[in-house]
């Protein structure tokens, strides 16, 4: 004879006080500051998309002010920000990114219909940050091309920057077969050209093993 | 029977019917977003060419380059030992298996360190611990190991080892001729690029 036969009211305290904690434990289960709205394959292919980056010369028309949905987000740090930064723009620096805080303003500048454009001192330290906000829902963050040393460089003619491709990024500025070929007078060219060595996909997992 | 099985069985029954709610998680595990941001500002994952010219002439066997352009520019040149993964194609389980090999490390090759950074990013996301990014990419390479600029004759003792390294690297990579030291020859420096600290200008 089981103990809850006895007492039957006892077993329904238990089993009110089970449920009551599974309520409470799933009412205050804490909401992850960020997740992923994008998958992996909507993240890769969202790498293509030319919207994702802002422009050197369209900072023009936000340093004169002429626009109030874009906002400037330095994430360089403090120190390097108050050295010298694109006029208008904030500090936001990349350590303190992951504050409840900051996530918080960007999402309200989401819902208010902000674009907030990132940089950093080239493109490249931007270009994870935006890769990480674009991946947990923040459409509206873009990247400044080129960062804030090309700025510098440029900042009295930005317009002009529409010719320059100097900010640009993902292409060979050189002939790397031709460059790296063997040159004249080198001392194991043969007659023919050295093949420059391609070496596809062979599996290496095998190194990892033992014999 | 009594009122307590039946209770029991409904109760079970109404959480086992929370489960439909849940939502189906086809994705592969992942980092958490908060935790990927902390990664993604620690600027460790760069490796120069330099790093790299230096692995590949002692053949680290723990290197392993993934060229993350397309195939086309694969075939067309490549770095020595390495493999091509381009982004898009990324995510095929051949391809994955590549990443994640204790011991290895995996720096990421494209033609300057914007692709690889972002391959490096979802590479992180999908959990893969000790891959690299090549900083500058092969533009960079090519500046620094394949036509290393020599420095002016007041820089420092640290860029003039550099440029004897890379010189060096440089007959390992192309089997050019050294340059005999000699007085009468003048080797015509094509100096395509202004830089002011010349040998370990940062690509």
């Amino acid at each position: 004879m089981h103990i809850h036969e006895l007492n039957p009211w006892r077993t329904l305290i238990a089993l009110s006080a089970f449920v009551v904690l599974l309520v409470v434990g799933f009412l205050t289960m804490q909401k992850p500051l960020m997740a992923y709205q994008l998958t992996m394959d909507e993240s890769i292919k969202e790498l293509t998309e030319s919207e994702l980056y802002f422009y050197p010369w369209d900072l023009e028309a936000v340093i004169a002010k002429e626009t109030d949905t874009i906002i400037l987000f330095d994430i360089r740090d403090r120190f390097v920000f108050g050295q010298g930064h694109i006029p208008g723009a904030e500090n936001l620096s990349a350590n303190d990114l992951t504050k409840e805080e900051n996530i918080a303003r960007l999402e309200e500048l989401k819902e208010k219909g902000f674009t907030v454009v990132l940089y950093g001192e080239d493109e490249l330290q931007g270009n994870g940050p935006l890769m990480l906000f674009r991946q947990v829902g923040f459409s509206n963050v873009k990247l400044l091309l080129g960062g804030y040393n090309y700025y510098f460089q440029h900042k009295d003619d930005l317009y002009s920057t529409v010719d320059d491709d100097g900010y640009l990024k993902g292409f060979a500025r050189f002939d790397y077969a031709d460059m790296a070929a063997p040159k004249e007078g080198a001392l194991n060219s043969g007659a023919e050209k050295k093949e420059v060595q391609v070496q596809r996909r062979e599996k290496t997992n095998v190194a990892a093993g033992g014999c | 029977m009594n009122r307590n099985y039946i209770f029991l069985t409904l109760l079970m029954l109404v959480l086992a019917a929370g489960t439909v709610f849940l939502t189906m998680d086809d994705e592969p595990n992942q980092v958490d977003p908060e935790i990927l941001l902390q990664e993604i500002i620690q600027p460790t994952r760069y490796v120069s060419t330099d790093q790299v010219a230096k692995m590949i002439i002692q053949g680290d066997p723990s290197l392993m380059l993934i060229d993350v352009r397309s195939e086309d520019d694969f075939q067309g040149y490549s770095l020595p030992r390495s493999v091509n993964i381009p982004l898009d194609s990324l995510l095929t389980a051949d391809n994955l298996s590549y990443l994640g090999i204790p011991g290895t490390k995996v720096v990421f090759v494209s033609d300057d360190d914007i692709r690889a950074d972002q391959m490096w990013v979802l590479t992180k996301r999908l959990g893969y611990k000790g891959t690299y990014v090549m900083r500058g990419g092969l533009n960079c390479w090519m500046q620094t190991i394949i036509e290393p600029e020599q420095p002016s004759d007041d820089a420092s003792y640290a860029d003039m080892e550099t440029y004897s390294f890379r010189k060096g690297a440089q007959i390992y990579f192309t089997g050019a001729e050294e340059e005999t030291s000699d007085g009468a020859k003048v080797e015509v420096q094509v100096q395509k690029r202004e830089k002011t600290n010349v040998a370990l200008g940062g690509c």
